[in-house]
Parts: structure tokens; C-alpha cells; sequence
């Protein structure tokens, strides 16, 4: 369940009260399972997975929601060939060719019927909320998807000002600057990989893991005039993950020595183990926010 | 002169920008209606062309140029060899620092990262004080130079603004920004539109003026600089 990528809004922390009904709220916006002739459902479901009453999970000032969604596969593919088959069939019949307004008819008869036979792929997507720094971190590196989760929960609340992050500072020139050698903020290293950038249009690009990063190769690169659009840390020694220029956290993982600390403990079922898991991530989550935050200056959502 | 038949157009339309004037014609439109346009419209013509910034167009002068525009002042500008090219603003000025053999190109690009860098900055001060009256707030910001426009509200709610609003007064920038942020009330430009505007605020016309006065000239600096 730890989450791999987060994608950062941020909201005014005054509006934590407004979270004291949200289970209500999310119960009224609940998945409905996809109908026959339904392309897509969205809808939220709970943390703990399929049947289970709660519809969100709050450790402290830590919330835990989940949007799920029914997407049913219909592959353009199919219907094109079914298509060109139906429509030579018609042809032949009629002696003539269909004219466009034929056509388009006989292809959402065709959506219409395949419908209930297409697959129905489940989709999840998990966020964590903030309510003491007031930011929403959504499981997903796609802008697209960070988005619609937002906007479910905006739907489900009524209103829900999450504004994109907004960083004060040239994030590029930040990341740039450390691994040209300037000082990182207490708590965070460098990891190992990094992808570098000649910023004009279709400039170079330069991709490399496992790569010392403060050496002579790296310098040559940033020399020749590449900037850092991604780049490897590591927070205290507990998270690695890759941040981005765009200010997307990816492949985000938990190091070995805050994972031994779950095995220690007592787990009674699925349920504590979740929440056990969910408690050490939004401490580190929080703890990762902050140090981002001061290093990048993100702008506050209240005046 | 220039002449465009527009397939999209509505209605005959001439506009004077940076690069000269256009004349956008309907394809119903014919060749003596428009010049019919044009005679009627001759002294306004006249008018904005005078008022044209005859544009500097001399190019960015590399380690000489002695300032940069920003928030409607001349800001000193200190040159620097550095280890990659990153434009900063100190107390003494703004600090570009440049490898040796950085090309025009990395130049330009990392003033137009700066300039990106001061409106994200000024968006960040300014946004928390709106958004409380705001129905939902704008999905993203895009900050890039545009060729007429101000800005804009994309129906996704994805917020574009001119880029060289940041070389202005600040107040014309902020009124911008007020605007687009009124069409997630209403998406049109209707006099409840303006009462919602007027509310955050007051005193938009002389913004909007001061924007139609110099935003030519606005726009031709900021293309000077990173095009």
C-alpha cells in the first residue's frame, strides 16, 4: 500500500474542520459498479479495499482516501474491424455505398452492443491529506489522473480550493545547484540517478542510474549547459525517491530500516497492519512535505 | 499590411501588434468591403501605428546589458561566469551567471526560467488572498509568452498568463490575474462578470489602459530578451 508517486496540491489549513464529516461525504460519492452500457464510473471506495465500511482512515492529522473507478475495455481495434466487416456486408446488400450519417450509426450500435461483453478493468487511486500543513499527495506521476482525483474529492465536499504546487524557486535551478556541488538541506543526500536537460527546444537529453553524481562526468554535462529536470534523493536515510522539475515525487520507496520497524510489531489482521503502514508513511510523508517545502519554497494556499 | 482570410473568422477584425498590422478577413467578406473597413478605421490605424514601439530591436548585448526589466522598473544586471547558467535576484540586482561557453540559446533560456520563476513567485503572494470567494480554484497555472493575449481560462480550468506581464507594473499583472480568476464565476466577459472584477478590483481600468498603452512594448521586450 505504501505509495510510489506522489503529486502535491496544497489547501488552506483552516479548512481541517471541514473534514470532521468527510466519511459521510464520501459514502454519498461511492463507486457504483460500471453499467452495461456504461463506459467509465468514478467513485470512492474504501482505503481498506473491496466491502469494507470505512470510507476513509485518519491517523492524527492524517487522512487516507481512496477514488476508485470501472473503465470498460473496448478496444478501438475491435470495433473498427467489426465495423468494416458490417458495413461491406451492407454494402453488398444494398448495392451501394453508406453515406456517413449510415456509418456513424451503425458504429454506436455496434459501441452499443459490444458494451456489455467488454472487460471491466478496476482502477484505483490513493491520496493522503495533510490537514496540518494542508496539502493533498495523490498516488499517481500523471498530472491527469492526480487531477481528476481532486476534482472527485471537490465534487464530493462541494468545495475543495486544492491549487497546484507552487514553487517560489527555479526547482530546475535548485536541483541543478546541488549536484554542482552546493549544500543540500539537512536530511537529505544524493541518490544515484538523474536525468539531465539542455533546457533550449530540443535540446539533449542525458539519463543516468547508478551514477556517482558529483564527479567529473556529470560536471562536463552541466558545463556544456544541461540542467537537472530529475534527480535522485534520499531523506534520512528512510525514503528514496526521484523529484522531478515539475515537482512530482517518483518511484518513491521505503529503505529497509523503517520497513524492519513494522515486522516488530504486533499485527491483528489485515486492518492494523494497514494502519500501522499508513502511520509510518504519513509521519515520513510529512516529514518529506516540510523539508520540500523549505528548500523550494512552495507558496502557502492562505493569506 | 498584412492580409489574412480566416476560414474561422466572424468578422472583419484589425489589430496592430509587435510585428505590423493584420487584417483578418471572413471568407464572405469581399476585397472592397474591407477596404471600405480600412478607410473608416484610417486614423485609428494611424493612431496605433505612431504609438508602436519602434522596437529595439538590436539583440540582448551579452555581458554589457546593464539592466533587465521587471515589475515595471529597470533592475541592474550583474554578469557572472558560473558552472551553469542560472539568473537570480539579490539586493544588489539580478545575477546571471553563465559558463564560458554557454551558447545564446542557454542564455535565453535561463532568463526565461527567471522571469518564469519572479511571476510564479508573485502568483504565490497574491493567489491565498482570492481564493476564498472563488466557486473552485483554477486546476493549473501556465506562465509562456503569448502573441495577444493577456491570459486566459482553458474550460479545464487550466490558467494561462502572458509571461511578460512580469516585466510590468505589478498592479496590471495582479488585474490580470483577478480576471481570469473572475471567469471561474463567469466564463464570459457579461456585466456581472465586471461587478465580480470590479469587487477585487476597483481601479481595473486604469489597469486595462495602462495595458493596452504599453503592452506592446511589453511584449516586444520580453521577445527581445528570450526569443
Amino acid at each position: 500500500m505504501f505509495f510510489r508517486n506522489l503529486t502535491f496540491f496544497r489547501f488552506p489549513a483552516s479548512l481541517a474542520k471541514a473534514f470532521a464529516e468527510i466519511d459521510a461525504r464520501l459514502e454519498e460519492c461511492r463507486l457504483k459498479p460500471v453499467g452495461p452500457s456504461e463506459l467509465v464510473t468514478r467513485g470512492f471506495v474504501s482505503p481498506f479495499g473491496r466491502d469494507e465500511p470505512a470510507m476513509s482512515h485518519r491517523v492524527n492529522d492524517a487522512l487516507w482516501i481512496t477514488l476508485g473507478g470501472e473503465e470498460r475495455l473496448l478496444p478501438a481495434a475491435v470495433i473498427n474491424d467489426e465495423l468494416g466487416k458490417r458495413i461491406e456486408a451492407m454494402e453488398e446488400k444494398e448495392g451501394r455505398k453508406l453515406g456517413g450519417r449510415a456509418r456513424k450509426r451503425l458504429k454506436e450500435d455496434l459501441v452499443m452492443e459490444l458494451l456489455p461483453r467488454a472487460f471491466v478493468r478496476p482502477m484505483r487511486t490513493n491520496a493522503t491529506l495533510d490537514l496540518q500543513h494542508g496539502f493533498i499527495a495523490v498516488d499517481a506521476s500523471s498530472r491527469k489522473s492526480a487531477e481528476n482525483l481532486v476534482s472527485e474529492l471537490r465534487h464530493a465536499m462541494g468545495s475543495f480550493p486544492a491549487l497546484p504546487l507552487n514553487a517560489e524557486v527555479s526547482a530546475r535551478g535548485v536541483l541543478t545547484g546541488w549536484i554542482a556541488g552546493e549544500p543540500l538541506p539537512p536530511g537529505l543526500s544524493l541518490g544515484d540517478e538523474c536525468e539531465l536537460k539542455d533546457p533550449i527546444d530540443g535540446g539533449a537529453v542525458v539519463k543516468c542510474q547508478r551514477q556517482e553524481l558529483l564527479c567529473d562526468e556529470i560536471r562536463k554535462h552541466l558545463e556544456s549547459g544541461k540542467q537537472v529536470s530529475k534527480l535522485a534523493l534520499v531523506l534520512d536515510d528512510h525514503v528514496s525517491f526521484v523529484l522531478g522539475e515539475d515537482l512530482v515525487v517518483r518511484k518513491l520507496k521505503f529503505l529497509d530500516g523503517v520497513v524492519d520497524q513494522l515486522e516488530g510489531t504486533d499485527r491483528d489482521g489485515i486492518h492494523a497492519e494497514l494502519d500501522a503502514r499508513y502511520a509510518l508513511m504519513a509521519g515520513e510523508l510529512k516529514r518529506l512535505f516540510a523539508v520540500l517545502e523549505g528548500a523550494l519554497k512552495f507558496s502557502p494556499a492562505e493569506a | 499590411m498584412r492580409w489574412v482570410r480566416d476560414a474561422r473568422a466572424r468578422r472583419l477584425r484589425l489589430i496592430v501588434s509587435e510585428k505590423g498590422a493584420r487584417l483578418t478577413l471572413p471568407r464572405s467578406v469581399s476585397e472592397r468591403a474591407a477596404l471600405a473597413f480600412l478607410h473608416e478605421h484610417r486614423s485609428w490605424l494611424a493612431d496605433q501605428l505612431s504609438r508602436r514601439p519602434t522596437a529595439s530591436a538590436e539583440p540582448l548585448r551579452r555581458g554589457v546589458e546593464p539592466s533587465l526589466p521587471l515589475r515595471g522598473t529597470d533592475v541592474p544586471l550583474h554578469w557572472r561566469e558560473g558552472r551553469y547558467a542560472r539568473a537570480e535576484l539579490r539586493d544588489e540586482g539580478v545575477v546571471l551567471q553563465l559558463p564560458e561557453r554557454a551558447s545564446d540559446a542557454q542564455l535565453k533560456s535561463a532568463l526565461r526560467d527567471f522571469y518564469t520563476q519572479q511571476a510564479r513567485q508573485d502568483l504565490g503572494t497574491w493567489l491565498p488572498r482570492y481564493l476564498p470567494g472563488l466557486p473552485r480554484a483554477p486546476l493549473a497555472f501556465k506562465l509562456r509568452p503569448l502573441s495577444s493575449l493577456w491570459g486566459s481560462l482553458s474550460p479545464t480550468d487550466a490558467l494561462s498568463l502572458d509571461l511578460s506581464l512580469v516585466l510590468g507594473r505589478p498592479g496590471a499583472f495582479e488585474y490580470v490575474l483577478v480576471h481570469e480568476l473572475c471567469h471561474l464565476i463567469h466564463a464570459n466577459h457579461s456585466p456581472r462578470f465586471w461587478r465580480e472584477v470590479a469587487a477585487r478590483w476597483p481601479h481595473w481600468r486604469d489597469e486595462r489602459s495602462y495595458l493596452r498603452g504599453e503592452g506592446l512594448s511589453l511584449k516586444a521586450q520580453l521577445a527581445r530578451l528570450i526569443a
